[in-house]
């Protein structure tokens, strides 16, 4: 078993240390995950992808023990089977096979050794972990201004990442694809993430309060509209991530909506791709 | 290239055809060649009939330009029955092979159906070298020989010489040869990392001052000034350029039926078992997205002055885990050739602190343009 | 009486249409060609049994409102090049396609 990687506050860790590394601690949406592996190699691309994700503070809630498989089959464009047993949620797909207990907080993940294998994983996870708090992933872009987070809800190709490109100067991208969603005392907010679209940047591990959730159309003007509840929740379940198929994580993710629409005004955003559509958002 | 050739291609573009074809029939191999980026072990082969059946498909989707490689493709059996439809169905097919199992009956046959042209890697001209990398003793003895072989029946025979650590002085020997042979040369200075991501094998990369030396050896490269001359900088015009053929007028299937836009380029984007092969590429998801992408789609390249002029691979710069960032084994490459660094460059090869884990940053008030450059120090290897 | 011209695509070679042209490749020396539209059209019919003249007239003059003398002409002078490049045979006599090594799918 791998020794663990010595716990350093303020300093940045040694040349040596970082080589040797068997684990590293992930944080996305306050939520730090440490990931062990045998592999430094494999560490050092977790460092190097997932910068500014990467937590210095030994603490951890949650452990997965990644084994690398020698070589493995990519996945074809199949979509990863999630599934509960025993006590267990268990996730499947052609380049990873992984499980996570809930009740112990550790989780085994058995991947080859493509960054984009980790990424999903990782996703996945988190959909996992934030749904215990009334949190979730959302096919949405997000930026923050003025300390408010905003985010724009659409489907590939609706105008997620649009929208952040033509944000002014002053705001920070925390995504232009999948924002998270998590929920503290009754209350929303963004956090920044490392998963890109075609931006193609990682975006700022920021976070700030959700002020609206904008579901976005394309049209000849930029206008707003409010949209009444059961058209919110909807749209909202379009777009939330959802992998899971057992019959109580549907009903956690479903309930979520619904608060998340009481709480948080979603409205629909049209807009023609320029830059004055900011003018109306704040 | 001819004018003719570029005008095709021109209009194969224009007309969304997938005018070259790269199927590997096995990734099973008789070598093991210490740099080889596959996975030996049959996952479950397509069948004769079904590469006939994909052979059709291709053919009908316009299809022309087929390389038929591996592993090592003589090692299937229904080898030439594949080869004979190929030939049948009027593809211009290119063979790539170590050639250790073609002996006169072989040569005699790929040149009676009109094998465009058969490419055998050789990686010294030292059997000490060579057998070491292969790890099949003898192996230079009978690639060479088949060499002799298929250039006795006439075919246009090429040596393929991937430079890495272990051969490194040797090329010039591999070019040498190939002129006593009567074949071409061609020199790949650059190790593929595994399909699967693995990129330890990287390490068999020959470092910059060897990368210098073959770059500035005008037996190599021609015109070293010209070829290694400053690069003048990404224009507007420069900015829509596209990365290569791959998912444009180019593909490649697996011997598992998975379409990729390039071997060296594996994103799944469909597999022929499930789907048409004309469905794949003109629906595929994945090979629309990367259509989509030009120079102007990359944040780091299209502000890099190598932009208009780097080899840059796209499907290097996925396996690195972006495909719209920068490929580093070509920034090491433009480097060596012009002496000036990319970013990437030069943020890989700073300081050691560069890819350790950086502080969390901390929200407090707004301060746009220190989180501008916050972004662009925390994010170390991919781009800002 | 006029004896019959027969053409016949060689199998020594590689092709493909694109668009509404054919590209055709030497497999002797790896030569590119590409034929027009009506090249194509020549080129698709030389089936070594039906002749000249009657490919010319059935689907170039209809098609492409030619008069049946230049367009004959033309396409003599286009099958005289392309067999000096080997990539189609001429003979007076037709070809049994089995006399050729290999199935034509197309």
């Amino acid at each position: 078993m791998a020794a663990d990687f010595p716990a350093q506050e303020d300093d940045l860790p040694s040349v040596t240390a970082a080589t040797q590394a068997r684990s590293v601690v992930v944080e996305i949406g306050n939520l730090p995950i440490r990931l062990r592996c045998g592999s430094p190699d494999f560490i050092r691309q977790i460092h190097e992808r997932y910068a500014g994700y990467v937590s210095s503070s030994d603490k951890a809630k949650f452990e997965f023990e990644i084994e690398l498989a020698p070589h493995g089959t990519l996945s074809g464009d199949e979509d990863a089977r999630v599934t509960w047993d025993s006590g267990r949620w268990l996730m499947e797909r052609g380049d990873f096979r992984a499980e996570w207990n809930p009740s112990t907080d550790k989780g085994h993940i058995h991947q080859t050794r493509s960054p984009y294998s980790l990424d999903s994983v990782l996703r996945i996870v988190h959909t996992l972990l934030l749904a215990r708090d009334g949190g979730f992933l959302l096919h949405a872009s997000s930026a923050i201004r003025n300390g408010r987070a905003f985010l724009f809800s659409g489907v590939s190709g609706a105008g997620k990442t649009t929208m952040v490109r033509l944000a002014p100067p002053d705001a920070a991208l925390l995504t232009d694809e999948i924002s998270y969603v998590v929920r503290q005392d009754g209350r929303y907010s963004a956090v920044g993430t490392p998963f890109f679209g075609e931006l193609a940047r990682v975006g700022e591990n920021l976070r700030a309060p959700i002020e609206v959730l904008y579901l976005l159309a394309k049209g000849p003007e930029n206008k707003i509209e409010p949209i009444d509840g059961a058209d919110a929740v909807r749209g909202l379940l379009g777009n939330i991530l959802f992998f899971a198929r057992d019959p109580e994580f549907v009903k956690m993710v479903f309930d979520a909506a619904l608060d998340f629409a009481a709480r948080v005004p979603v409205r629909r955003l049209t807009f023609v791709p320029n830059s004055f559509v900011w003018e109306l958002i704040v | 290239m001819s004018g003719l050739v570029v005008e095709m291609a021109a209009k194969a573009l224009k007309l969304n055809i997938p005018l070259s074809v790269q199927l590997d029939l096995t990734y099973r191999c008789n070598e093991r060649c210490i740099h080889c980026y596959l996975d030996h072990d049959d996952h479950g082969e397509m069948t004769t009939a079904e590469i006939k059946h994909l052979l059709d498909q291709m053919a009908d989707a316009g299809v022309f330009y087929l390389t038929i490689s591996g592993g090592e493709i003589m090692m299937r059996r229904d080898f030439f029955d594949i080869l004979e439809h190929a030939r049948a169905r009027l593809f211009c097919v290119k063979l790539k092979t170590n050639g250790v199992l073609i002996r006169e009956k072989e040569a005699r046959r790929l040149r009676e159906l009109g094998v465009e042209s058969i490419q055998i890697s050789i990686y010294s001209h030292r059997a000490e070298v060579h057998d070491a990398i292969t790890k099949l003793p003898g192996s230079l003895r009978q690639s060479i020989e088949a060499v002799r072989l298929l250039r006795s029946q006439g075919l246009l025979v090429r040596l393929a010489n991937v430079l890495m650590v272990q051969n490194a002085t040797d090329y010039r020997g591999v070019q040498a040869l190939a002129a006593e042979l009567d074949a071409k040369f061609t020199i790949d200075p650059t190790i593929t990392p595994m399909m699967d991501g693995d990129r330890s094998i990287l390490s068999l990369n020959v470092d910059q001052a060897a990368l210098q030396n073959v770059f500035r050896d005008q037996a190599l490269v021609g015109n070293v000034e010209e070829f290694c001359a400053p690069p003048p900088g990404v224009d507007e015009d420069a900015l829509d350029m596209l990365p290569c053929s791959a998912g444009h007028t180019a593909c490649y299937v697996s011997p598992y039926g998975d379409v990729y836009p390039c071997v060296q380029f594996p994103l799944p984007s469909g597999n022929v078992r499930r789907t048409k092969f004309v469905d794949i590429w003109r629906d595929s998801p994945q090979l629309k997205e990367v259509r989509s992408i030009t120079l102007r789609d990359m944040p780091s390249c299209s502000q890099c002055t190598h932009g208009a002029t780097c080899t840059r691979c796209p499907g290097l710069a996925y396996l690195e885990g972006n495909m719209r960032g920068p490929s580093s084994q070509d920034c090491e490459k433009s480097y060596a050739r012009t002496g000036i660094p990319s970013e990437n460059y030069k943020a890989r090869h700073s300081s050691p602190e560069s890819f350790s884990s950086p502080k969390l940053v901390q929200i407090q008030g707004l301060q746009p343009a220190e989180h501008a450059l916050a972004a662009h120090v925390v994010s170390g290897g991919a781009s800002a | 009486m006029k004896n019959h011209q027969y053409v016949t695509r060689s199998t020594a070679i590689a092709a493909r249409a694109l668009g509404d042209e054919t590209m055709v490749m030497s497999a002797t020396n790896s030569t590119l060609f590409t034929l027009d539209e009506v090249a194509s059209v020549i080129w698709a019919a030389a089936d070594g049994v039906t002749p000249l003249e009657e490919i010319v007239v059935n689907k170039i003059c209809a098609q492409y409102d030619i008069a049946p003398g230049t367009a004959l002409q033309d396409a003599q002078t286009l099958v005289e090049q392309l067999a000096g490049h080997g990539i189609l045979l001429l003979s007076d006599q037709p070809l049994v396609p089995s006399s050729v090594s290999r199935k034509e799918a197309r």
